[in-house]
């Protein structure tokens, strides 16, 4: 009934290969823009905004450049936080060298130096595959947090060795450090964040995208039919170093305001891997379904005794929260293999069909 | 229709009844970033546990503040900064007067924040040694002893009071690789260049916090005259036994206040004989606070302290307590000079700005011989108790030293170097213009 395709007829190529054949999957996707950029800027409270919605759209974002390189080209990486990390400090040198730019060039400009990092780390891909590869990108993740604590150059000299956002102004307009308003940093994240994802989206389908996906199912045949393995493994790299190291810069000025060496290290890795697994590896949708269950999700939970006055210790709500959220992870693994995105795709194929299934 | 307005009606009925026993009592809200899990659970529970107990003792004895409850929450990070960031807003949002934000991490996340929310932290005994320039930290407070008074009375001790008697010596500093262990090495260094000893930092990693033995092996190899320590959570018990394995001798072994945890000498008993540890507080069970809070919480069972452990009697417990006894005083100044019950978040800062334990208040509040006085003003957010030394026994720590305080001349003149070097980078910062002081 809802997602009734009949009467949708196409009648060209163009029309055929639009980004919504059905027209409900555009509604669909409106109303959610709608409700992200008019309903949730009204009504959502700062706790809202700073702890759940922004932190889930930059995990989100972090994980969607993952999953251009796990899910589209198939080439495990553990590196993630440390490429995070990477534009994180390049955003924060760039910043403080030149105190007047623009913070979504710097951001945009960061991106290229996470980029070059991470083809330089993704090398060693031309001729190691599978778990040899993610010991290679693991090696990134050491060196770089290793990087991070010893060179003092990267946070100016700063005594505590952490680098902090400063306040910073676009067209008047403060959008980063403490003076800036969270719906202000909430709107800079989420116009960035649908920047990146319709990039994403539009690269994933074309020339580029095939060929990733070409190279991941099986690069003899990929190269046979005449794909480049080289150029397709590692522009996946620096796009996908590209997308994580802008997350990685508004994960520190948008939303930390401040960050230690060692916040980039392997567990910010897995968790931003968990996401893209969980949502589905080659999916776009899958990295926000992911992001909402494993960052959300234990937001949500912990503040649920107190509206429900229930009268736990903090501790122990903490524990549960643990337990909770690990055991759905591993229940929606066990239900659903491909991650979250397939699970969507198969209820959105029951719908069509409904009511008449087969 | 009528069932549904029926229901409705029942549902605010109950939802009314439960929420009104929370207006029965004005009070106000003194959230804590606790740290129950992860690696620092084990110093950060005793601490928790003194700070939870004496706000429950003076609710139970005096029936708050003047009347007030002091709604004492726990909000769990794991001293992890992120879930600090979630907490610091969630308690925000629930109407918190005060943010103790215990991770050094969290701090540098919050304490930008703190001039725009107008929010007060209070960080006692860490955080920014910057943090004692009130006039640039309007919002931030770590009474009573920053990381840099401590730094130099342990300098003191060891040089026996005449630091011109290090010279030529080896100072290790071996701390955590993180921004809290960070935290002296400007002060050291600037020592070691004056009075001519080297100083050896060795950083030790978080993930080898449990295993520090290339850093031990490191210390056996360069012989240092001191190991002094700034170590937290797994670290110090990591530390303490891995120098009893390489016979470090213990007397040359100092830490800072949080490396005083007694379960983690406990752990190697008689062969940590003479290992010292600097503590701006004291413990002292015949207290009159300690008896009431003996009374009034733990008897009744509603602490949560382990008692098989001792742990009423450790050092963190009992400091745990004093810092309770900061904020729970700063409410009750900010309550006198404001004529109101109910204090807000800027009359708090003011209480934290004023607040005065000289010997008759310490009496007063039966806290006798726990800590030494100071008191805070606008310019001086720290307040400088000074610290005594103390020595493990074997069985417990005990008193080894007399109140020693912090060479100001040498700390001043960097605290207002580092405080506007801060505010520099954070452009526009407020500077409190109206204190004179």
């Amino acid at each position: 009934m809802l997602y009734r395709t009949a009467g949708q007829f196409k009648t060209s190529y163009a029309a055929d290969h639009a980004l919504f054949p059905v027209r409900q999957d555009a509604w669909l996707l409106g109303f959610i823009l709608l409700v992200a950029y008019v309903l949730f800027p009204l009504t959502a409270s700062e706790f809202t905004l700073n702890a759940l919605l922004v932190p889930v759209l930059i995990y989100a974002l972090a994980a969607l450049g993952l999953n251009i390189l796990t899910g589209y080209a198939g080439q495990l990486s553990l590196g993630t936080g440390a490429f995070m990390g990477v534009g994180a400090y390049a955003c924060f040198k760039l910043m403080t060298i030149f105190p007047g730019m623009n913070i979504a060039v710097a951001i945009a400009l960061s991106g290229f130096f996470s980029a070059a990092v991470g083809v330089a780390f993704g090398l060693p891909s031309l001729r190691i595959k599978g778990f040899y590869l993610a010991i290679a990108t693991l090696a990134a993740q050491f060196f770089l947090v290793w990087l991070f604590e010893k060179w003092a150059w990267l946070y100016n000299y700063n005594s505590s060795g952490a680098i902090q956002v400063p306040n910073v102004s676009m067209f008047g307009l403060t959008v980063a450090g403490p003076g800036a308003a969270p719906v202000v940093k909430y709107y800079f994240v989420l116009l960035t964040v649908t920047l990146v994802t319709w990039f994403a989206i539009n690269i994933t389908r074309g020339r580029i995208g095939r060929t990733w996906k070409a190279v991941r199912d099986m690069d003899i045949a990929a190269e046979l039919v005449g794909i480049n393995p080289m150029k397709a493994k590692l522009s996946a790299f620096a796009v996908s170093s590209y997308i994580v190291g802008i997350s990685g810069a508004l994960f520190v000025f948008l939303w930390r305001g401040a960050a230690e060496p060692n916040l980039f290290d392997i567990p910010l890795s897995f968790r931003v891997l968990f996401i893209a697994i969980i949502g589905g590896l080659g999916s776009i949708l899958g990295n926000y379904l992911g992001a909402i269950l494993i960052v959300a999700l234990p937001v949500i939970i912990g503040s649920l005794p107190a509206a429900l006055g229930l009268p736990l210790q903090s501790a122990t709500i903490e524990h549960l929260n643990v337990m909770i959220v690990g055991a759905t992870i591993i229940l929606f693994l066990i239900v659903e293999p491909h991650g979250l995105a397939r699970f969507w795709a198969i209820i959105r194929e029951k719908l069509i069909m409904w009511p008449f299934p087969h | 229709m009528t069932r549904l307005l029926k229901t409705v009606l029942l549902a605010t009925t109950v939802a009314a009844g439960l929420a009104a026993p929370a207006f029965a009592q004005d009070s106000v809200l003194l959230p804590n970033l606790s740290y129950r899990t992860g690696p620092f659970a084990v110093t950060g529970i005793p601490l928790m546990n003194g700070q939870a107990d004496y706000m429950a003792m003076i609710n139970e004895r005096d029936g708050g503040a003047n009347g007030v409850k002091l709604n004492y929450q726990e909000c769990e990070t794991g001293y992890n900064t992120e879930k600090g960031v979630e907490c610091y807003e969630k308690t925000k949002a629930e109407g918190a007067i005060v943010t103790q934000p215990w991770s050094t991490g969290i701090t540098l996340q919050v304490l930008p924040k703190s001039n725009v929310d107008k929010m007060p932290v209070l960080a006692p005994g860490y955080g920014f040694s910057a943090m004692q320039d009130g006039k640039v930290f309007q919002w931030a407070f770590n009474p009573p002893a920053s990381y840099w008074d401590g730094a130099s009375m342990i300098l003191q001790n060891i040089a026996g009071g005449n630091l011109d008697s290090l010279k030529g010596k080896k100072i290790a500093l071996l701390h955590l690789d993180h921004p809290y262990g960070k935290e002296p090495i400007p002060l050291l260094e600037s020592y070691a260049a004056k009075y001519g000893f080297t100083l050896l930092p060795i950083p030790v990693g978080l993930k080898e916090m449990q295993n520090q033995s290339a850093q031990w092996l490191q210390i056996r190899r360069e012989k240092p005259d001191f190991v002094v320590m700034w170590g937290w959570g797994a670290m110090n018990a990591g530390a303490v036994t891995e120098a009893v394995k390489t016979n470090y001798p213990m007397n040359q072994f100092v830490g800072i206040w949080w490396s005083g945890l007694d379960g983690d000498l406990k752990l190697v008993g008689e062969k940590g004989k003479g290992y010292r540890t600097l503590s701006w507080s004291m413990t002292n069970p015949d207290a009159p606070v300690m008896k009431d809070i003996k009374k009034l919480v733990v008897d009744t069972g509603k602490s949560q302290i382990n008692k098989e452990a001792g742990e009423y009697d450790w050092v963190f417990y009992q400091r745990g307590v004093l810092i309770s006894a900061f904020l729970a005083e700063a409410v009750k100044g900010a309550q006198a000079n404001f004529k109101t019950k109910v204090v807000d978040k800027e009359q708090l800062r003011w209480g934290l700005e004023n607040l005065k334990f000289d010997d008759a208040k310490i009496k007063e509040l039966g806290l006798d011989g726990m800590i030494a006085p100071f008191s805070t003003n606008c310019a001086n957010h720290t307040g400088h108790s000074g610290a005594w030394m103390l020595e493990w026994n074997g069985t417990k720590f005990v008193k080894a030293s007399d109140l020693l305080q912090a060479d100001r001349a040498a700390i001043d003149p960097l605290v207002a170097e580092k405080a506007k070097e801060y505010a520099d980078a954070n452009q526009p910062w407020p500077i409190n213009e109206e204190c004179k002081m």
